[in-house]
């Protein structure tokens, strides 16, 4: 177990004449038995992230501590870290006994009969007793992806790296593993850093999400605040399914006027104060439709999910999205009055996207709910 | 419908009695061969010729053996190409595999300069490789053999391309599982490519096996003399004693076809291997 350090990491590609930033200035700790999600998207640098703290990518500069000891230069055999890999990486010619020993076996002096009771008791552990002799390629999906968790489990390793691990189950089996996965990081109890572009994903299983983008690491905190919160523009758009609506608005004192005919009035213009426009943003569940009203839109598409209906507007050139009751079914052309609360409000500066309004509404603390 | 089918048959008949020609062309000099080998020479020569086997072989054999030291140079050969085989198919896959897997400089350059050497005859090499062999002193060796030919190009190539479709995950796997580059190789990497290995120890053992010029320059004795080197001999000046070339002919074909039956299953499915998608 160890908490890891990251501080100011710097990772460049050079091929060639021109050369690639994939991370840039990043700081980040990571608390002992943290589960902390790494999250963005496609080529933020957050796989980049991991491979450096793995050790399978050198540093350009910055450091990188496992508790007291730094580990910057050292091997990725020598950091104590097991990793999993997005597509396994199970040796095709090792039955399933051999695909998990292999590690102890190379990197500890532990004699023969121990590593095969280790090797058992993992296997025990994830369920996969029977399959102990044979090869991957016998093995379904879900049971492969058992078999590279066992390989990095029986290694007891200070930290786990997990990269995309469940990208390439169905959505059933990867909803049953990450619930799974949870409760055997919480058992074993080891720092670990996952690596997913799914943010869904990364809001079920992390104890704090870090969103990356352009190398850049955008934020870190727990999931709630990062949904309620965002630091920015970008966080905002990523985090949450459907994505937030946004728009931009022109400030007249307390009135905020968009495309189209949407005007909203703030009771508190203190955050606009000084600006002549800004980037306006409501979450979908937060737009309620109603019987009358100023701001309308025509609805193009109604989505029903079964418990909820995503119903998907047009204000002007915008779209819009609303997570509505699924007794309502406005149809397509109609045209509807919708509002949201300002407490629900988000607001982000034009240029550089930095939120100046995030989410104020009260959050209620009682059952299966966490105070905050 | 039943129009198609028979269109599909007439193609198959066709195609069916295409293979069984070229079968029996390549089959014809083979059989023929063996049954020579059975004949005394004045029959060999006779017309119209005899198309089954005769009772002659043990005599031709005793000639052969008589006369030659045969026997000898089938040791001579299997041995080279033995030894041939083994150290150039670990050299060819460490240096496949280097150029698959590890980045570092010129590695484009050095390997096309490699390829390149595929331009340059055995012809053109054997003055330059007898000079260097007699400063050397290395006349009338094995290992004058063996060595020159050990990096080879075709085996380079074979070994990079197979390489280049294992994962890298699956070495970095191993990396972190904290084994050294060479047990990455000859544990993780060298497995996964068993069907490839044998493809290129049938092709490499083959080119030594037929290596005919440059053992013919560098091999002095008789008793050192590999198979083609010694078939050679048999073809005297007035006279090609056609019935111990062919005794001679069908023994060397042995240890290949032993090879071939050994290897079969891995040759076939690495030369496929690649071309499906699993």
């Amino acid at each position: 177990m160890a908490r890891i350090d990251i501080t100011d990491l710097v990772k460049v590609y050079d091929s060639g004449d021109e050369s690639i930033v994939a991370v840039e200035d990043l700081d980040l700790g990571v608390k002992d038995g943290e589960f902390l999600v790494l999250v963005g998207p496609s080529g933020c640098g957050k796989s980049t992230t991991l491979r450096c703290i793995a050790g399978l990518e050198d540093v350009t500069e910055g450091s990188i501590h496992f508790g007291d000891r730094e580990v910057t230069d050292l091997r990725g055999s020598e950091r104590d870290v097991a990793m999993v890999f997005q597509n396994y990486a199970l040796y095709p010619h090792m039955t399933v006994r051999q695909n998990i020993g292999f590690g102890l076996k190379l990197s500890s002096s532990l004699p023969s009969a121990e590593i095969a009771e280790r090797v058992e008791s993992v296997a025990e552990m994830l369920g996969i007793t029977p399959l102990l002799d044979d090869k991957p390629k016998e093995l379904s999906g879900g049971q492969q992806q058992r078999v590279a968790l066992g390989r990095a489990i029986v290694r007891e390793p200070a930290v786990f790296l997990m990269d995309e691990p469940l990208s390439n189950l169905d959505a059933k089996l990867r909803a049953e593993m990450r619930t799974e996965l949870q409760e055997l990081q919480h058992d074993l109890d080891v720092t670990t850093v996952y690596v997913t572009h799914d943010q869904t994903e990364a809001m079920a299983m992390g104890d704090r999400i870090a969103v990356m983008n352009d190398g850049i690491l955008q934020q870190v905190g727990p999931p709630e605040d990062v949904y309620r919160s965002p630091a920015n523009e970008f966080v905002a758009t990523f985090i949450g399914s459907p994505s937030i609506n946004l728009l931009t608005a022109e400030v007249d004192g307390t009135t905020l006027s968009g495309p189209a005919g949407f005007t909203y009035e703030l009771s508190n213009p203190e955050p606009v104060e000084g600006r002549s426009r800004v980037r306006v943003g409501v979450r979908p569940e937060d737009i309620t439709l109603v019987k009358g009203g100023s701001n309308r839109a025509t609805v193009s598409v109604v989505e029903p999910m079964g418990n909820e209906n995503f119903c998907y507007m047009e204000l002007g050139e915008h779209e819009l999205t609303a997570r509505i009751d699924p007794t309502l079914r406005p149809q397509a052309g109609e045209e509807v009055a919708f509002a949201f609360d300002e407490s629900a409000l988000y607001l982000f500066d034009v240029d550089t996207g930095e939120a100046l309004k995030t989410k104020t509404d009260a959050v209620a603390a009682g059952i299966g709910t966490e105070a905050r | 419908m039943r129009e198609q089918r028979r269109k599909d048959a007439v193609w198959k008949f066709l195609t069916y009695s295409f293979i069984l020609v070229m079968t029996v062309a390549m089959m014809v000099p083979l059989y023929w061969m063996i049954v020579a080998a059975t004949l005394p020479q004045e029959e060999f020569i006779q017309f119209p010729p005899r198309l089954y086997p005769g009772t002659h072989f043990f005599e031709n054999f005793a000639v052969l053996h008589a006369e030659t030291e045969f026997v000898v140079s089938i040791w001579n050969s299997v041995f080279i190409a033995v030894v041939y085989t083994v150290l150039s198919v670990l050299l060819c896959s460490m240096a496949g595999f280097a150029f698959a897997k590890y980045e570092f400089r010129f590695k484009e350059p050095i390997f096309y300069l490699i390829l390149a050497t595929l331009v340059l005859p055995i012809q053109l090499l054997v003055i330059p490789l007898f000079l260097m062999m007699s400063q050397i002193g290395w006349m009338d060796t094995f290992r004058a053999i063996i060595l020159p030919w050990l990096a080879n190009p075709i085996g380079i190539f074979l070994m990079r391309q197979n390489m280049r479709s294992i994962p890298d995950a699956l070495l970095e796997s191993a990396r972190m599982d904290g084994a050294t580059e060479f047990q990455i190789f000859y544990r993780i990497a060298l497995p996964a490519m068993r069907s490839s290995l044998a493809a290129l120890a049938i092709i490499l053992f083959l080119f030594q096996w037929d290596l005919f010029l440059y053992p013919l320059v560098i091999l002095e004795s008789s008793a050192n003399y590999t198979i083609p080197v010694a078939l050679s001999g048999l073809e005297e000046s007035r006279r090609i004693n056609y019935d111990q070339i062919m005794v001679a002919s069908s023994l060397a074909i042995i240890p290949l076809a032993i090879l071939f039956l050994v290897l079969q299953k891995q040759f076939v499915s690495g030369i496929l291997a690649g071309s499906l998608k699993e």
